[in-house]
């Protein structure tokens, strides 16, 4: 396996390093030894080493949600998500991909997306049709929403409607790239759909990211494949909170008691913690869980949950359990993909909501 | 080494054990059994850095509950199959890594946080469970576990008790074996059983203490009732230098007649010029010791003028309490990689107890032994956890460079003989094999020079409890 010198020298690093063992929420979903970063480092450095192949560590090497708590976790620096993705970039390049992330591959290649979807619900279509007119904002969707979770993106159209923002929306949006670089990292196939991506973006004066993955992807990852974006782009959490100081949302606040989930995207990478709880603390009255802002942990996604069903599930069930534990009976969140993934696990009495759920209630 | 099975036998086990514990949760992938053959013991990983597979394990079966444990435990006594158990792989003497092959039983499924009980202040939990979720639910409602030792987010609560582990407070509030109630224990046999409901009692011996500390050898220990304690009104944290560590020997002894610091830790010269200077920034000549003392403020006040006029009396340099902070601030960023010792270092730690009267005695001679029998290799020590009666030596030694054979057997022979020359100093000088680290396939070998005629109490158990031999073969010398 070709490697570059930096990825080898953290797989080195982190293969005898068990600090951040407790932070990994997929390891503490399956128990599983495997499932990480000093297994997967340790595994991957024998790849390194000739002394295993490449294709028996590939499953576990998809087990890394990239979410970065132990990256956050480390003192010294070490990134084994870095690692992670090169060695999935490699796979790719060998042929070594397993059957199940080849079939997703080849899906974003062809549709766009992971999922093989190209037919919008009803709701949404008619929504689309709605804001086909050209503004200057750009509410831009992403593939989960658009294609597994119609209904929430339907609440974030909604909520814009409230607020009296003019707003379009695509039929054809292009895909910002997340999906394809979960799957096999920095590929030309990559780069080219993220450069496509923003040239369609460049064509408005704000863009307003609705989805953690895609808002990370653009603002941060773009700037890493040398994509250059004109337009302001902003987190859909931070312009809602905008949209409250402008007093164009009007609040009501209710007595519910909720905890807030922050997306690792937004926590962690993009820095951005405050806002979805100045939106939130208008609404409902907002306590917090043990791990919060930047020590959040991953609660699931969509795009895992296709080809580790058991495991994503366990994952949303341990951080509701994280909420339960100080006596919270709901959680917000933000991201529409651990939404999908709390609400599959949570059970009776226990609630999931959106920021546009407690909006427009 | 994996265990003799014909491939038709092995199937018909593999089919059994995945009814026991589920398909899922029963593995014989590489990535699996790779990362089960690995510990934090150094020989493992040199041979693993080397490009060499350590032994690995046939299967590798992770049960939900001490229920499924029996079913392993039952089907492997049956065809007498070796299993080992395995927490998270943070031990440092090899006794996770399943070197006879067949099972390998990992706990970290039972990981369940069962009651947290604030009344009669402990945590129940299944032992797969890492320590610090453990310490994060204590947090939760205002308390805390107070056993944070080095390998608090990377250990499991069974990984502790099963190498009576130990924490950085240990002075005040003990080690591991001090922390549990009640534990439950799978036998070799299958049975499941319960511990006394109080650990302190007159019926009989103490049953925790048999294995507790029993490596995988005697049974699986699945769930414990692990004591929680009160957040301290007041931690505080006063640094000092010495420049003769038999003053810091005489300083300590008479402290602790009469209160209990929290931490205790005295560096050697070397080991204050060397980590000490690197991550706390104290760059003095001298040994650096850090006390802290806590709990209820008025208590706390009166501890620290005992204290200051204790080490006073001891020619201690008082250094304020910003090195104290900064090193408990640190206090795990010392074993992060970049700034403890790694590959292609060679390194081990050959920790000893012993009462006050030898525990210096035994340090010269280790020192004096390592240093000159192997001088390539340096030799550098702390004292971290403190008795009434005692101290123990955090005593490691270090080779660097073109000093480290590349050849891994070679390697292997060097570590082996710098180990038993320092632990054997030890045992001569009246100190005991290990503290806190545990025995494993590392040190096997010296527990009966330990223990002589008084092995056959551990060989009695073991034949008693596991006749076929199955349990974590080749570790703790019996």
């Amino acid at each position: 396996m070709i490697m570059s010198e930096k990825s080898k020298q953290h797989i080195d690093s982190c293969r005898f390093c068990w600090m951040c063992h407790h932070i990994c929420p997929i390891g503490n979903a399956t128990g599983q030894e495997r499932s990480t970063p000093r297994a997967r480092a340790l595994g991957l450095s024998l790849v390194n080493r000739e002394a295993i192949d490449l294709s028996e560590v590939m499953d576990n090497v998809y087990e890394c949600a990239t979410c970065g708590a132990c990256v956050h976790e480390c003192v010294t620096g070490w990134d084994p998500v870095m690692f992670a993705k090169e060695a999935r970039l490699q796979a790719a390049l060998e042929d070594k991909l397993p059957p199940y992330i080849n079939t997703m591959v080849e899906n974003c290649l062809t549709f766009g997306n992971a999922y093989g979807k190209n037919a919008l619900c009803q709701s949404l279509s008619a929504a689309i049709n709605a804001h086909s007119a050209q503004t200057d904002t750009l509410l831009f969707l992403g593939v989960d929403a658009r294609y597994m979770m119609c209904a929430e993106a339907c609440k974030a159209v909604a909520v814009l409607d409230k607020a009296g923002v003019a707003f379009t929306l695509l039929e054809n949006e292009a895909p910002s790239g997340a999906q394809l670089e979960f799957l096999i990292g920095k590929a030309d196939e990559t780069a080219e759909m993220m450069a496509a991506c923003a040239k369609v973006l460049n064509g408005y004066k704000t863009v307003v990211v609705y989805d953690p993955e895609d808002a990370k992807t653009i603002k941060q990852l773009y700037k890493e494949y040398g994509i250059e974006v004109k337009a302001t782009v902003v987190t859909y959490t931070a312009f809602l909170a905008s949209l409250l100081k402008e007093n164009k949302l009007k609040a009501q606040k209710s007595d519910t008691r909720v905890v807030y989930q922050d997306p690792y995207q937004l926590a962690r990478d993009l820095e951005e913690t405050e806002e979805a709880r100045e939106v939130i603390g208008a609404f409902a009255e907002l306590s917090e869980m043990h791990l919060n802002r930047k020590e959040t942990v991953f609660a699931g996604n969509i795009l895992m949950a296709q080809y580790m069903p058991k495991v994503i599930e366990e994952v949303a069930k341990r951080r509701i359990f994280n909420a339960k534990s100080i006596g919270a009976t709901a959680i917000v969140t933000a991201s529409v993909s651990e939404y999908a993934a709390l609400k599959a696990a949570a059970e009776e009495g226990f609630a999931i909501y959106s920021l546009e759920d407690l909006i427009l209630q | 080494m994996q265990y003799q099975m014909n491939k038709f036998l092995f199937s018909m086990i593999l089919t059994e054990l995945e009814d026991a514990v589920g398909k899922e949760n029963c593995s014989t992938r590489a990535i699996d059994k790779v990362s089960h053959s690995v510990d934090y013991f150094w020989l493992s990983r040199m041979w693993a850095d080397r490009g060499e597979r350590m032994p690995e394990a046939d299967i590798v079966v992770c049960p939900e509950n001490a229920t499924e444990v029996s079913k392993v435990l039952k089907i492997a006594n049956y065809y007498k199959i070796p299993v080992t158990t395995w927490g998270a792989g943070g031990g440092t003497q090899g006794g996770a890594i399943p070197v006879a092959g067949g099972i390998l039983l990992d706990t970290k499924r039972m990981n369940k946080i069962y009651e947290v009980n604030t009344d009669a202040m402990y945590i129940e939990c299944g032992t797969g469970a890492i320590y610090k979720h453990i310490e994060w639910a204590a947090n939760e409602v205002g308390k805390a576990t107070m056993h944070y030792p080095s390998s608090l987010t990377c250990s499991t609560v069974g990984g502790f008790l099963a190498h009576r582990g130990i924490g950085v407070v240990s002075t005040k509030y003990g080690k591991i074996d001090d922390m549990v109630l009640q534990m439950e224990v799978v036998l070799p046999n299958g049975d499941i059983i319960n511990t006394a409901s109080a650990p302190k009692h007159a019926a009989g011996p103490d049953l925790n203490q048999i294995f507790i500390g029993s490596e995988g050898t005697l049974g699986v220990i699945t769930k414990a009732q692990i004591r929680i304690f009160d957040q301290p009104e007041a931690r505080r944290f006063r640094g000092f230098l010495f420049q003769d560590m038999h003053g810091a020997f005489l300083a300590s002894r008479e402290l602790l007649q009469k209160f209990k610091p929290s931490v205790m830790r005295l560096y050697d010269e070397a080991e204050t010029s060397s980590l000490i200077k690197k991550i706390v920034g104290v760059e003095r000549k001298g040994a650096f010791m850090n006390i802290a003392y806590e709990g209820v403020k008025e208590l706390v006040d009166v501890e620290e003028k005992i204290l200051l006029d204790t080490f006073k009396k001891y020619g201690a340099e008082d250094l304020g309490s910003e090195y104290g902070e900064k090193w408990w601030k640190e206090k795990i960023t010392f074993f992060y990689p970049g700034h403890m010792m790694d590959i292609p270092q060679m390194f081990g730690t050959m920790d000893t107890i012993a009462p006050y009267g030898k525990i210096e005695e035994i340090y010269w001679a280790m020192k004096n032994a390592i240093e000159s029998n192997f001088p390539q290799a340096k030799f550098i020590a702390h004292f971290s956890h403190w008795y009434e009666w005692g101290s123990m030596i955090y005593d490691r030694f270090i080779v660097e460079g073109k000093d480290v054979p590349t050849d891994p057997v070679e390697a292997l022979r060097l570590h082996q003989q710098i180990w038993t020359c320092g632990v054997r100093t030890a045992l001569e000088h009246g100190g005991v094999v290990n503290d806190h680290h545990g025995v494993g396939i590392k040190l096997g070998r010296l527990m009966k020079e330990q223990y002589g005629p008084a092995m056959q109490v551990f060989e009695g158990l073991k034949k008693t409890l596991d006749p076929n031999g199955i349990m974590n073969p080749f570790k703790l010398g019996i």
